[in-house]
């Protein structure tokens, strides 16, 4: 017997999303038991098996913390540039009208 | 600040700043899409080792860490020479992707027992990101060294170039021995290039990479361990006018190369368009 992954998603614009595990002898068997525990209620639409040994991570999970600053990957280190680019702007039109 | 840890902190922050600034130049243009922002990343946190070095050396010495990183003059950086070579192909850039890291990674171990105290901090965070971008460069090399016969020929002759280039990362920086002195740099140069020597040619074995690489690499550290001095002391050779002397070196000492001053134009262009500016 293996130990499957089951995901399911709501709507077919959703993303699947993990919602459990089923334990089966082969995949065949294991979508029938994750219909049955996991979309009786109308809960989605569409289910994903997958292996939990195909599943693969990293062994050492430190290697997913950010270290340093990485404020520049986000939009609001960048709110003066909105600023300057406003008043910038601003300028064009006033030289505009009176040049 | 002591002399020798304001050299120290100038030629770590220097390599990242100048090869994060190599590697950038493939955002857009790497082998695909996934890699793209992949490597555009790891450019991004080497900027960003050498942002917080210039900070740290800012902060001790007055100035701001802008004005280090874009604000002097192409002369006045102590990089390696490794570091500003011009990309040329996926291959090249990967062998000196790898070399770089794994240099890194010893001169990193070697820095935690360092005696500056927000230094030996920087150091800890910075291995976090380090030790990834080295299993990052490892990944790629195994693999394109696996085979097929012509990726692996192109990266024989990346390694080829980028070896004999690397011991530049270990030229005694300025004010070296006072840096081995005070604690600032707990090895010496001489000790890591060979840490980084026998790491070096273990990896390349199990890869089954020809000997002859790094080979050529153990004539120049020869050369780096027995003139060392000389080296710092007769500043006016150019880092391309000595072809019988290992290539690659004169960095700590600030000759560089024509393909660093192309780079030092495009990289500080818009600094020196409005210096001082926030961006």
């Amino acid at each position: 017997m293996d130990v499957y992954e089951v995901f399911r998603r709501g709507g077919h614009k959703e993303p699947f999303e993990h919602c459990g595990s089923v334990i089966a002898p082969d995949s065949e068997m294991g979508l029938l038991m994750a219909k049955e525990c996991f979309l009786r209620r109308r809960e989605g639409e569409h289910l994903w098996l997958v292996r939990r040994t195909d599943i693969h991570s990293f062994k050492d999970e430190s290697l997913l913390e950010i270290a340093a600053d990485k404020s520049y990957r986000f939009a609001h280190a960048y709110r003066d540039v909105v600023k300057k680019r406003d008043k910038a702007r601003e300028r064009a039109r006033e030289l505009g009208e009176t040049g | 600040m002591s002399e020798a840890l304001a050299s120290l902190l100038t030629a770590l922050a220097d390599d990242e700043l100048i090869l994060g600034h190599r590697h950038s130049e493939w955002t857009g243009f790497a082998p695909h899409i996934e890699e793209d922002v992949a490597f555009s990343s790891i450019a991004q946190d080497e900027i960003g080792h050498a942002a917080a070095l210039y900070s740290l050396l800012a902060q001790r010495s007055g100035g701001d860490a802008d004005g280090l990183a874009l604000g002097r003059d192409a002369a006045a950086y102590r990089h390696a020479v490794l570091c500003e070579r011009p990309n040329r192909d996926w291959a090249y850039t990967l062998a000196r992707h790898w070399v770089y890291d794994t240099a890194d990674a010893i001169r990193l171990e070697a820095l935690h027992d360092t005696a500056d105290e927000d230094l030996r901090a920087l150091v800890t965070k910075m291995s976090r990101e380090e030790r990834y971008h080295l299993i990052h460069a490892d990944a790629w090399i195994e693999r394109v060294a696996a085979g097929p016969v012509e990726g692996r020929m192109k990266l024989e002759d990346g390694l080829k170039e980028a070896f004999e280039e690397a011991l530049g990362l270990f030229e005694p920086i300025e004010h070296e021995e006072k840096a081995v002195h005070e604690g600032y740099l707990p090895l010496p140069s001489s000790e890591l290039a060979r840490r980084f020597r026998e790491l070096a040619a273990n990896k390349l074995d199990e890869l089954g990479v020809q000997t002859e690489i790094y080979s050529r690499s153990d004539e120049a550290a020869e050369f780096v361990a027995s003139s060392s001095g000389d080296l710092i002391a007769s500043g006016d050779e150019h880092a391309e006018s000595q072809p019988e002397r290992a290539r690659g070196l004169g960095g700590r000492a600030g000759h560089h190369s024509d393909e660093f001053q192309d780079l030092w134009d495009v990289m500080t262009s818009t600094y020196r368009n409005n210096p001082g500016a926030t961006w």
